[in-house]
């Protein structure tokens, strides 16, 4: 006997047969069980009542009124937002990229030079500072 | 030898689960489409998904106005979302999850502002009417208004959560993953909270059997 309010996949069935999706045979056993249990004609007559549950159409304007609201949220935007928007920011992001390329390139011997000398003088002043820790007496 | 191609299934199951599957790809193609830029795309969504969204929401907030408005934030929602949007989920799972969101916040704040104030019964009358576009006799109009109402306050009184849960499951057709994706529940916590829901229904709704 399959009664939907004691049996542990209850609810399981009852969603299935309410919604007409279990196997046949399963259907048939819960259609016989249902004629005679009061319960479960009562879980299973909750399907046809909703049915009641009428809604009124969507309002003919709603689209429109959609569309006015997301026109003023965009026109609310600042300027600068568009320039980030991932349509456009790929280009944005490969210009940018090209910029930095460009103000870097030029600039990329004399930066080596720079460093160069700064670690020259690092050495030179460990050097010095070796010197003076080591005692006289050791010279 | 060439194989023999697959034969589409005569099983009105399988045709229904193809044919969703394949909308699932469509609307997740479209907002895909929507986050490049797409304006058409978010139309198509919009023209698909309208419906569904606003009875959900009229019959989780039962106020045709209030259920407009909220429907209108969840479409706003998906339209901001566009930019960081990713199909992770089910569109409907996504969208579902948002008119959700709105729909028990809605309710939330009435509870708070109004201390459970019953619905606007002038409002109700009017939709009710509207929504008997059948020309029966008055007594029949006030038989059907009377099981509407009751139908109405019986769904009303369960908790907002098992609301939401009946009406996605009964008049969405959302299946249990995806109703426990929209609520952030597991399937057999969703299971249960159903059959709850149903029990509760039985025992208001008994006396129109």
């Amino acid at each position: 006997m399959i009664c939907l309010s004691k049996h542990e996949q209850g609810a399981d069935l009852l969603a299935g047969y309410l919604a007409k999706t279990l196997d046949a045979p399963r259907m048939a056993e819960l259609a016989r069980h249902i004629q005679g249990c009061s319960d479960c004609r009562g879980l299973a007559s909750v399907w046809e009542r909703l049915d009641e549950f009428a809604v009124p159409e969507v309002s003919p304007g709603f689209d429109a009124r959609l569309y006015a609201r997301i026109a003023a949220e965009d026109a609310r935007r600042p300027w600068w937002y568009r320039l980030v928007w991932p349509p456009i920011a790929p280009a944005i992001a490969i210009a940018v990229a090209a910029l930095i390329l460009f103000v870097q390139v030029p600039a990329g011997p004399d930066a080596t030079k720079q460093v160069n000398k700064t670690e020259i003088e690092q050495v030179a002043q460990a050097v010095d500072d070796l010197d003076l820790l080591i005692p006289l007496e050791n010279r | 030898m060439l194989k023999q191609p697959p034969q589409p299934s005569s099983d009105p199951r399988v045709q229904e689960d193809m044919e969703a599957v394949v909308a699932l790809e469509r609307d997740a193609q479209l907002m895909l489409r929507v986050r490049e830029g797409d304006d058409t795309s978010f139309a198509l969504l919009l023209e698909r998904h309208r419906g569904p969204v606003v009875h959900f929401l009229y019959r989780m907030v039962q106020n045709q106005a209030v259920s407009e408005e909220l429907a209108q934030e969840v479409f706003l929602r998906v339209y901001r979302s566009r930019e960081t949007y990713e199909p992770t989920a089910k569109f409907t799972t996504w969208l579902f999850r948002i008119a959700t969101h709105v729909a028990l916040n809605s309710i939330r704040d009435r509870k708070k502002e109004k201390g459970h104030e019953s619905l606007d019964e002038e409002m109700l009358d009017g939709l009710e009417r509207q929504v008997a576009d059948r020309q029966p006799s008055v007594e029949q109009e006030m038989v059907h208004e009377v099981k509407l109402r009751e139908v109405r306050q019986a769904i009303e009184a369960l908790p907002a959560k098992q609301r939401a849960a009946v009406l996605m499951h009964k008049y969405e057709g959302l299946d249990y993953t995806q109703i426990a994706g929209v609520l952030s529940c597991s399937e057999s916590a969703i299971k249960s909270l159903l059959f709850r829901a149903y029990e509760s229904l039985r025992d208001r709704l008994a006396h129109m059997a």
